[in-house]
């Protein structure tokens, strides 16, 4: 089953689950997630530790089996057993940026193998002439000199590493670029870099991009929607600037004010609101995934989704 | 706050040139592993003088079977020549058949070396790659689980006698009897090293890229093991030259043909009381190479864990 | 601003690694005024940690005081030596938290325990009125359930309740300073908010002066009164929270200010800091960010600037301040911060009540 997907989504994710099992107990890192990502957006999704945000890239990726649910690339279904020319598809077009700079090289090789890993698992080069001329136009792309390729990374910053796991991304010319929190690692001055640069290439090349992150202003600036994960489940989904201005769900809206803004002014006497996943009343309705405005949805029961709309 | 001695000229107050490139070439500083692994490890004076014992003793004791004429295995039948104490022609003495012990300490020396060397190569061979294995892929660590405590379990002499009973005493019975168990341990060694590592990020990586198996474990997984597989061939060398002492020590040893340090504990003991010296050198040179491998093993050890690269 | 309780001048501190000098301090200067919060904000390799682990005598053993004094309650902590000195300061009247409460805590004993192991130590008290001060205590950090809470192991607590415990140990025994060094940096941005806001009310409850350590400088406004910026060892701006926030005079603080990403305009790049810190092995002539500062004047690269006065509480490191310096305005970014801040309090004037709860 191939094609292009369905109204401009290149990937598509239908009811994830995905559940660890260690021992005896089962944990549900991911309880039903469904999104659609559009060809040449960027779209964040936010969540805490625990949220699932991090299994949901890692799923994608088949790094994580589904226990129940789909994802489509292109509209062909990715996940759970798919035969070996699907997988080396989703293997050449959707690549991964990690978070950890130190830890997502390979120290004990030089930056020539790291870059070229891709390249030699799929043999996509003719000559060794070619993959040389990848490889430099690669480092190149990402601000980095050609000569970087014979050295190790612990001979780099922490940002000209990150720099480095994008190159080895983007050698592989993908259309869909998964980055898992690529710059909470990083010293605040090396992430406006690497934001710059991120933003720089989806032009440059089309990408289409979903930033997993926990860093509420930085998602603001470069998303085009952005998705509330909590405990395994979406609760809020919008247009960027419109999750800010008007969040729904108490948990994005004790997210944000959760956040320190950096106005001593008023931070001084902020209120800070908890979420308590207790005060909804889901014993009597079942929440559900509703479309409040145009583009915005939140999972709400009937009663809430009213009383919300009257906010707006 | 203490000023500047030199007060800066007025002149210089003009806005300066902003120079892109010089702004990147502020410098980084650069570190090796390997380097600051052996700087760590040449630091202290225990180590280098430890590691000199080790080469001279190996050194001597593979040069002088080359160059000596003396005859290990030269029974004197003149029977003065028997068990004479350390003196002129005959520097650490001879045995009850009148054989020179000096020549019978690094002959023997030497078959030690090679059968500790030999031992440790298969055990940390067999041992690295089915530990690499055995840490990586998640499915096959409860057979192996069972397997390790099997075969850890078996009480390691009475199976080296076991199997020197079942096959005849020689050098090669030896190697495997000590191999056939050996291995599991480093096995077990390694897959715990590998365990911690196996879902570092850049594993994790390496697999979205596709890698295949083969590929993760040679450049991936290995390389972060030589450290500790140099330590552990450094450790079971003296640990393989023990056995085969003990073995000796109990008549299962060596054939009494071979010489060996081994087969030359054997016979000197017998003659301790009356003739110390038939035992005392062999004995040293054991004890040198034993305690300097064992120091040196695990000094390398500590130099290895970059925490210790100061 | 009320007396110094504690002052930091001309500190140099420098490590012996691999061979070479690693200068990690250069001629430091901080004042941290009696019962206010003192943030140190700075990115790694600024030297922010390394300047509040000597406050503690916590230096790793390859590093030394090579010149300066840190006066605290008329000792200078920079002169201390031995051990049995700093017994009667760390702990006691500096304490100190980490980014990793598991650096502070033993894995083996119960939390409980090893509360009343630091309480009774420091206040001399039986086991008896121990437990029941650490119960409170428990509580008063906001570990709910003290009595089930005081029998379990570290591995137990989530990571927030695991920084509340090391901080419950750490204000056992009333400190005059407490140092923080990145407490928040790895927790979720809820628990983040409720840790902050826990160290606030022990301040003031407890009339501690708290140094806090950290990057974000939304954590800077949110907590602390006076701000000090640091990099490459030096101390380059220290003023009260408005005048840094609002009027910043070192080029460094403007660049850090400049990258904040609420500042960003979406479709334009955002204000990025060109080049890397330097290296400090080496010895720095001039001001440090002269090589990465666009405003930089040629006296820069020849002299290292004093620290100059903007006001009584507000100094600067910079030829910029110098009279005979040209008028140079502060860059485009912070006329747009300015500009944010204002938009911020008309936003927070009109929605007073439980409106829509967003962010302007």
């Amino acid at each position: 089953m191939s094609g292009e997907g369905k109204g401009g989504a290149i990937l598509s994710v239908h009811d994830l689950r995905v559940d660890f099992r260690s021992g005896r107990k089962t944990v549900s890192a991911v309880r039903g997630v469904s999104f659609d990502l559009r060809r040449g957006e960027t779209f964040s999704l936010v969540g805490e530790s625990g949220s699932g945000k991090t299994t949901i890239g890692r799923a994608i990726m088949r790094i994580h089996a589904p226990s129940a649910g789909e994802i489509l690339y292109e509209g062909t279904r990715v996940s759970g057993r798919i035969g070996a020319a699907r997988e080396r598809l989703l293997r050449q077009q959707v690549q991964m940026i990690f978070q950890d700079p130190l830890a997502s090289l390979n120290e004990r090789a030089k930056i020539d193998y790291i870059v070229s890993e891709g390249l030699y698992n799929f043999r996509l080069f003719r000559d060794e002439a070619e993959r040389r001329a990848k490889v430099e136009k690669a480092l190149l792309e990402v601000g980095l000199l050609p000569e970087f390729a014979s050295r190790f990374p612990h001979e780099f910053s922490g940002g000209q590493r990150q720099r480095i796991g994008i190159a080895r991304a983007l050698v592989m010319e993908p259309s869909l670029l998964i980055a898992d929190e690529p710059i909470s690692a990083l010293d605040v001055s090396i992430r406006a870099q690497v934001i710059n640069l991120l933003n720089r290439l989806k032009r440059e090349k089309n990408l289409t991009y979903l930033f997993i992150a926990h860093d509420l202003s930085v998602v603001r600036f470069i998303s085009d929607r952005i998705a509330v994960i909590y405990r395994g489940r979406l609760v809020e989904l919008a247009p960027a600037e419109r999750l800010f201005e008007r969040p729904l769900h108490p948990y994005t809206r004790a997210l944000l004010a959760a956040v320190p803004e950096p106005d001593p002014g008023l931070e001084a006497g902020k209120r800070h609101l908890a979420y308590d996943p207790a005060m909804h009343d889901y014993g009597r309705e079942e929440p559900a995934w509703r479309e409040v405005e145009a583009e915005h949805f939140v999972l709400a029961s009937g009663a809430e989704a009213a009383a919300w709309r009257g906010r707006l | 706050m203490v000023r500047e001695p030199l007060l800066p000229g007025p002149g210089l107050f003009r806005p300066a040139a902003f120079d892109e490139a010089a702004a990147e070439r502020a410098g980084y500083a650069s570190y090796s592993y390997w380097r600051s692994t052996f700087r760590t490890f040449l630091k202290s004076p225990v180590s280098m003088v430890l590691l000199g014992i080790i080469l001279v003793l190996c050194t001597v004791s593979f040069v002088y079977p080359l160059v000596s004429s003396v005859d290990p295995n030269k029974v004197d039948l003149d029977t003065a020549a028997w068990n004479k104490a350390p003196g002129p022609g005959h520097a650490f003495g001879t045995d009850g058949l009148g054989r020179d012990i000096l020549s019978r300490a690094w002959h023997g020396t030497r078959t030690s070396i090679l059968l500790g060397i030999v031992i440790a190569v298969f055990d940390v061979g067999i041992g690295m790659v089915v530990g690499a294995l055995w840490g990586y892929v998640r499915g096959i660590d409860r057979i192996m689980t069972e397997l390790y405590n099997v075969l850890n379990n078996i009480p390691q002499t009475v199976f080296l006698i076991l199997m020197t009973y079942i096959m005849s005493p020689g050098f090669w019975t030896i190697v495997l009897a000590l191999c056939a168990t050996g291995w599991i341990g480093i096995a077990r060694f390694v897959r715990n090293k590998v365990m911690t590592i196996r879902d570092a990020e850049y594993n994790i990586a390496s697999r979205c890229l596709g890698t295949p198996l083969h590929r993760m474990i040679t450049k991936n997984v290995l390389p972060y093991l030589v450290s500790i597989l140099i330590m552990e061939a450094a450790l079971t060398i003296p640990y393989s030259i023990g056995a085969e002492v003990f073995l000796g020590f109990i008549n299962l040893g060596l054939p009494p043909d071979m010489v060996s340090l081994g087969n030359l504990v054997n016979l000197g003991k017998n003659n301790f009381m009356f003739y110390p010296y038939q035992l005392a050198y062999p004995t040293a040179i054991l004890a040198s190479i034993t305690i300097s491998f064992y120091i040196v093993g695990n000094r390398f050890a500590d130099a290895s864990d970059p925490r210790n690269h100061v | 601003m009320s007396a110094p309780i504690l002052r930091v001048a001309d500190l140099d501190v420098s490590f012996s690694l691999r061979g070479k000098r690693l200068h990690a301090l250069r001629k430091a200067s901080l004042e941290l005024a009696k019962g206010e919060t003192l943030a140190v904000v700075g990115e790694s390799g600024s030297g922010k940690s390394v300047l509040c682990k000597t406050f503690l005598g916590m230096l790793d053993k390859n590093g030394r005081v090579d010149s300066g004094s840190i006066l605290f309650e008329g000792r200078d902590l920079a002169r201390m030596r031995t051990e049995k000195d700093w017994l009667r300061i760390r702990g006691k009247r500096i304490a100190m938290i980490f980014q990793d409460p598991m650096t502070a805590l033993n894995p083996l004993k119960t939390i409980g325990e090893q509360i009343r192991e630091a309480a009774a130590l420091h206040r001399g008290m039986d086991r008896k009125s121990s437990r029941l001060a650490v119960l409170e205590t428990l509580e008063r950090v906001g570990i709910g359930e003290p009595e089930l809470r005081y029998r379990q192991y570290p591995h137990e607590f989530s990571g927030g309740m695991r920084q509340r415990a090391v901080i419950a140990a750490a204000v056992a025994c009333r400190p005059e300073i407490l140092v923080c060094d990145e407490p928040t940096t790895a927790l979720d941005v809820t628990v983040q908010a409720q840790i902050l806001d826990l160290l606030k009310s022990l301040q003031k409850d407890l009339g501690m002066s708290l140094v806090f350590i950290t990057h974000d400088l939304g954590v800077v406004a949110s907590v602390a009164q006076r701000v000090a910026v640091m990099y490459a060892g030096q101390v380059v701006e220290q003023g009260t929270v408005d005048e840094v926030f609002h009027d910043p005079r070192a080029p460094y603080t403007w660049a850090l200010l400049a990258s904040l990403p609420q500042l960003g305009v979406k479709g334009e790049e955002l204000y990025s800091i060109k080049g890397t810190p330097p290296n400090l092995f080496k010895e720095i002539k001039g001001d440090a960010f002269a090589p990465r500062n666009p405003q930089a004047l040629e006296v820069d690269f020849e002299f290292e600037p004093p620290p100059i006065a903007v006001s009584p509480t507000h100094w600067a490191r910079t030829w910029l301040l110098d009279e005979r310096a040209p008028r140079i305005e502060p860059p485009e970014t912070i006329r747009r911060l300015r500009e944010w801040l204002a938009k911020r309090r008309a936003a927070d004037a009109t929605a007073r009540n439980d409106g829509p709860g967003g962010v302007p």
